[in-house]
């Protein structure tokens, strides 16, 4: 049986109970995965333009399906990038932003429709 | 409004929204907070191509993106509104929460709203609803201020400047184009004789009959009391001459039941523009009026037509 107590380890979508967006949410949750894949590579090859324009898409977009925690962060990681693209001491950053990726990506794999099940 | 191609003012406003932004997300989450509110959309992913479709489609209102790759939102909104097609749609820019000088600088380039992401549903349907609601009245008022009252026709503002559009054309690409002047003839001794409603229903009745026997690209004005005009793009002297005379033939025949005794008949000037012309709006005008005299000189209920020669209006213009 599903234990019906929210777990504090998931990020739930604010309109869980919206049914306008059931199915919105439940796509977005699809291609999650997907998403996971394509910022660890970018993450790994030092593909700092792509990280970026990944950031920023996830930055619009999750908040929108109800995940403004998540949005949040992608937009912390896309102004990590956007100065360490511009900065003058590129690497003193990188550990940092590393941490920020690795903390987005805890929290993409977070995601859920639903407080339960 | 004057891009409209019917030959009659009729109002058919279907809301079209343009969204350009850069996430597919985005794009997807507004059409279904949208969706109760009966808009048609179109998509742009990115600013160029979203200027094409502002130019193409004309569309009602547009959400924009300020923070895009490549050309920004401030950049689209820029040329937006520097280009006399795209100048009088209004722009929602959708920002993020924090970023307010972003909000004041879209303002001052010439945006009216803004809707802040993640988006509030209720917000963000208000706000579309009340630009849309404020494009439809200046939509309304522009009209109405080209209608004629009594007919529903367009008035002679209206027929001034589309017969300045015309013109226009036709001078950037070889054409034809023909203008009819018609005159209600006698239509005084009517009014005295059987008062002013029976005067109003004769203009009524030839309204209504010129909406019928034009085609819905020409435009059917009141361009005074008892004159009217029309302007026929696409249409060769032969072509208008003989509509005139179908219409000429048709109004004579009709019965009035204010006073079904008596005729009425109409007079019918008709002016035609052929190849590249540079004719002025007053020129072909002068034209169509002479041949108009003429009808009525020679014993009314008859159609005058004649071609304009560019450079002999002109010389006359010159001389006269």
């Amino acid at each position: 049986m599903a234990d019906p107590r929210p777990n504090p380890r998931f990020i739930v979508s604010e309109f869980a109970d919206d049914p306008d967006m059931r199915e919105l949410v439940a796509m977005f949750l699809d291609e999650m995965p997907d998403r996971i894949g394509m910022i660890e590579a970018a993450s790994r090859e030092g593909r700092v333009g792509d990280l970026r324009r990944l950031a920023h898409q996830l930055k619009g977009a999750a908040g929108g399906y109800g995940f403004g925690v998540v949005g949040e962060a992608a937009g912390r990681l896309e102004e990590a990038l956007t100065a360490e693209a511009s900065g003058s001491e590129p690497s003193a950053d990188l550990v940092a932003i590393r941490a920020q990726v690795e903390e987005l990506l805890d929290m993409c794999r977070s995601v859920r429709a639903r407080a339960s099940g | 409004m004057t891009e409209s191609t019917s030959n009659n003012p009729v109002d058919e406003f279907k809301p079209i929204v343009l969204v350009i932004d850069d996430s597919v997300d985005v794009h997807r989450l507004l059409k279904a907070r949208l969706r109760t509110e009966e808009l048609e959309f179109r998509e742009a992913l990115d600013g160029e191509s979203g200027l094409k479709v502002a130019r193409d489609d004309s569309p009602t209102v547009i959400l924009l993106d300020l923070d895009m790759p490549v050309m920004d939102g401030f950049e689209v909104l820029r040329v937006l509104k520097e280009d006399p097609r795209t100048l009088q749609i209004p722009v929602i820019v959708l920002s993020g929460l924090q970023s307010s000088q972003d909000k004041v600088t879209a303002f001052d380039l010439g945006a009216v709203d803004y809707v802040t992401k993640p988006f509030d549903l209720t917000e963000l349907r208000v706000r579309v609803r009340s630009t849309i609601r404020m494009q439809r009245l200046i939509r309304m008022l522009a009209q109405k201020a080209q209608i004629d009252g009594l007919t529903g026709l367009w008035n002679r503002v209206y027929f001034n400047t589309r017969l300045t559009e015309e013109l226009g054309r036709l001078s950037r690409r070889e054409g034809n184009l023909s203008l009819a002047v018609l005159d209600i003839d006698h239509f005084k001794s009517i009014n005295d004789t059987y008062g002013h409603p029976a005067g109003d229903g004769v203009i009524q009745g030839l309204a209504k009959l010129l909406q019928g026997e034009f085609r819905h690209t020409d435009s059917v004005c009141r361009y005074g009391g008892e004159e009217f005009g029309v302007i026929m793009p696409d249409t060769t002297l032969a072509d208008a001459a003989s509509v005139a005379e179908r219409v000429r033939v048709a109004f004579e025949r009709m019965v009035w039941p204010r006073h079904p005794e008596r005729k009425t008949t109409i007079s019918i000037g008709v002016a035609a523009v052929a190849g590249s012309g540079t004719l002025t709006v007053e020129a072909i005008i002068e034209l169509a009026d002479k041949n108009l005299y003429a009808a009525k000189s020679g014993g009314r209920n008859r159609v005058v037509a004649t071609v304009a020669d560019p450079r002999s209006v002109a010389g006359l213009r010159a001389a006269g």
